[in-house]
């Protein structure tokens, strides 16, 4: 397999500047080299800042890069990539439509008639285990329930490539777990090639194919590790005590470790410089 | 052992149940009482505010001629609705009044939601339009008013043209914030979806909007009023305005209690039609923890 058929990315030597409204250039990200298969979990982690989302939104077509290119299912983006989920780490539902008809959002924007997409709306909130709340509004319902129709208006479209930006970093920590083992079930169903950035190693590690490491911003990529933990993975809580997860854990700490305490250091001086002026 | 723990254990469940009921009857009977006790002081407030101003105005306390008195003022009223004003029945003129109103308002809040959200959206009119818009909200805009009576005339237009110019700026500023402050999220997960920039503002940024445009229709409702009976007051044929004005021309105090305490009826009768509207358009807002009234405890 390759990154040519559909789902896989392929980012060459992408840069991405943005120009601040005081007009400041600003360098998000820095001659990013980074392949995803198709089919492939890879998850992203960083210091704060790094520029993670930002490889996300030029996977996703929101956003150009400044220079190099960004390839999608072996087209390169010029637009809004077609194929491709978001999903986000506040919920990107509307608070004024009902759990249905926010799910069946996806559907209908591609043309599909009102009924038709709301049925298939329903069958999908089953699916994610929301049967009998369709006629909720989002505000009823609790962060996890709430991710939970995130991921089943993200996953009705069938995208070949889901881009998940901290998705689970809002939620309690055993929802949390809950919330990736039910990824996990889903994403094994359909097998759209995943990018997942966290800041939560343990989380990257649990659920992902291949780590990437991203260096404190301007980012860029700093190491890729192979996960060879055997799939399915099972209970994301218990694999974190199996060996190889802890050896994996080790290796790939040793290397964010000094990419987080650059960003931590930076940032303090940067503060500093602002209360001194 | 463990029965004997079983056991006790739901008879303190019972227990349980049962002090937390008497709680209960206990702080709804404390809040209907205290209910009641409002509802009869505002009501003693009332009753001596008019009385005392009624027998003022018999002791000679205070001068009828300037300040009329309560019963003067029912008298006036009763007479309009009997006998009719000047200028035709009392219920005509409420309706000339009214229909100015309700037009300028249907216009105002129309034109106000369209420019509100194109400007909001094309950052390019935004900036264009910018300045000119700051210069006539600058404007005092009730002397707009003796304008348009030049242009238009005596008749309805000129009341509409006033009263939809006070409800445009409301409706456009509201509208203008509320179309600027859409959730860039939302906006991007649509697009993401395959949304076409006709459907994001279809069903994101309009429905976002929406809680800001009809926040603004409260305030929008009473400028319409005012610009109705302030146009009147500038020259008409008929309306409240100018059963005002009438009655301020041959000092007739009591009259224009009379016709402000009509208005304020008016306005508090639309203000409630409208909590209604706003009720049912934005049923999909979570219930503020002011709405449970639960403060009296």
């Amino acid at each position: 397999m390759s990154s040519q058929a559909s789902g896989g990315v392929e980012l060459i030597g992408v840069t991405k500047r943005f120009v601040t409204p005081t007009g400041a250039a600003m360098t998000a990200i820095r001659d990013v080299n980074l392949t995803v298969e198709p089919g492939q979990f890879v998850a992203i982690v960083g210091p704060t800042g790094c520029g993670k989302s930002t490889t996300l939104t030029l996977a996703a077509g929101l956003e150009m890069p400044s220079a190099g290119s960004v390839t999608v299912s072996g087209k390169p983006v010029t637009g809004i990539t077609r194929g491709a989920s978001f999903v986000f780490q506040t919920d990107a539902l509307m608070p004024w439509k009902a759990v249905e008809a926010n799910v069946a959002l996806g559907p209908m924007f591609r043309g599909v008639p009102k009924g038709e997409a709301l049925r298939l709306a329903r069958d999908w909130l089953k699916i994610v285990g929301l049967a009998g709340f369709e006629k909720h509004f989002p505000h009823q319902l609790s962060g996890g329930m709430r991710k939970r129709v995130s991921l089943a208006a993200a996953l009705i479209n069938e995208p070949t490539m889901l881009l998940m930006d901290e998705p689970f970093s809002a939620l309690d920590v055993q929802t949390r777990a809950i919330m990736s083992n039910e990824l996990l079930t889903l994403w094994e169903k359909s097998r759209p090639s995943v990018m997942f950035v966290t800041h939560d190693l343990e989380e990257a590690i649990a659920l992902a194919d291949k780590v990437v490491v991203i260096t404190a911003g301007p980012g860029t990529v700093k190491a890729q590790y192979d996960i060879d933990l055997p799939r399915p993975r099972g209970a994301v809580q218990e694999i974190r005590f199996a060996p190889r997860f802890l050896e994996l854990y080790q290796l790939i700490w040793q290397s964010l470790r000094e990419e987080v305490e650059r960003a931590y250091s930076r940032q303090i001086q940067s503060n500093l410089k602002q209360g001194a002026a | 052992m463990t029965a004997e723990i079983n056991v006790a254990g739901m008879e303190s469940l019972a227990d349980a149940a049962a002090d937390e009921q008497r709680i209960a009857s206990a702080a709804k009977s404390r809040l209907q009482r205290r209910r009641w006790a409002v509802r009869v002081t505002q009501l003693l407030i009332l009753v001596g505010g008019l009385g005392l101003w009624q027998i003022g105005a018999v002791v000679g306390f205070i001068d009828p001629f300037f300040f009329g008195s309560p019963l003067g003022i029912v008298q006036r009223l009763a007479d309009w609705f009997v006998n009719g004003t000047a200028y035709g029945s009392f219920w005509e003129q409420l309706w000339i009044t009214l229909e100015e109103s309700l037009l300028g308002f249907v216009f105002g809040v129309g034109s106000g939601v369209i420019f509100g959200i194109l400007l909001g959206e094309v950052p390019f009119l935004a900036d264009v339009f910018g300045p000119y818009i700051k210069i006539v909200n600058a404007l005092p805009r009730i002397v707009l008013g003796s304008i348009f009576v030049i242009w238009l005339g005596l008749g309805l237009p000129s009341k509409v043209l006033l009263a939809a110019v006070l409800v445009f700026f409301v409706v456009f500023f509201n509208a203008f914030q509320g179309v600027r402050s859409v959730d860039r999220n939302l906006v991007a997960n649509a697009r993401i979806l395959g949304a076409s920039r006709l459907q994001v503002v279809q069903h994101v940024v309009i429905p976002s909007a929406m809680t800001w445009i009809i926040a603004s229709l409260h305030v929008a409702l009473g400028f319409s009023i005012i610009g109705a009976i302030v146009g009147e007051f500038l020259g008409a044929q008929g309306g409240l305005g100018l059963v005002i004005a009438t009655a301020q021309n041959t000092f007739d105090s009591n009259g224009v209690f009379g016709a402000m305490l009509v208005i304020g009826m008016l306005a508090l009768g639309a203000e409630a039609l409208m909590s209604i509207l706003e009720n049912r358009l934005l049923a999909w807002r979570p219930k503020a923890s002011g709405d449970t009234n639960v403060a009296g405890l």
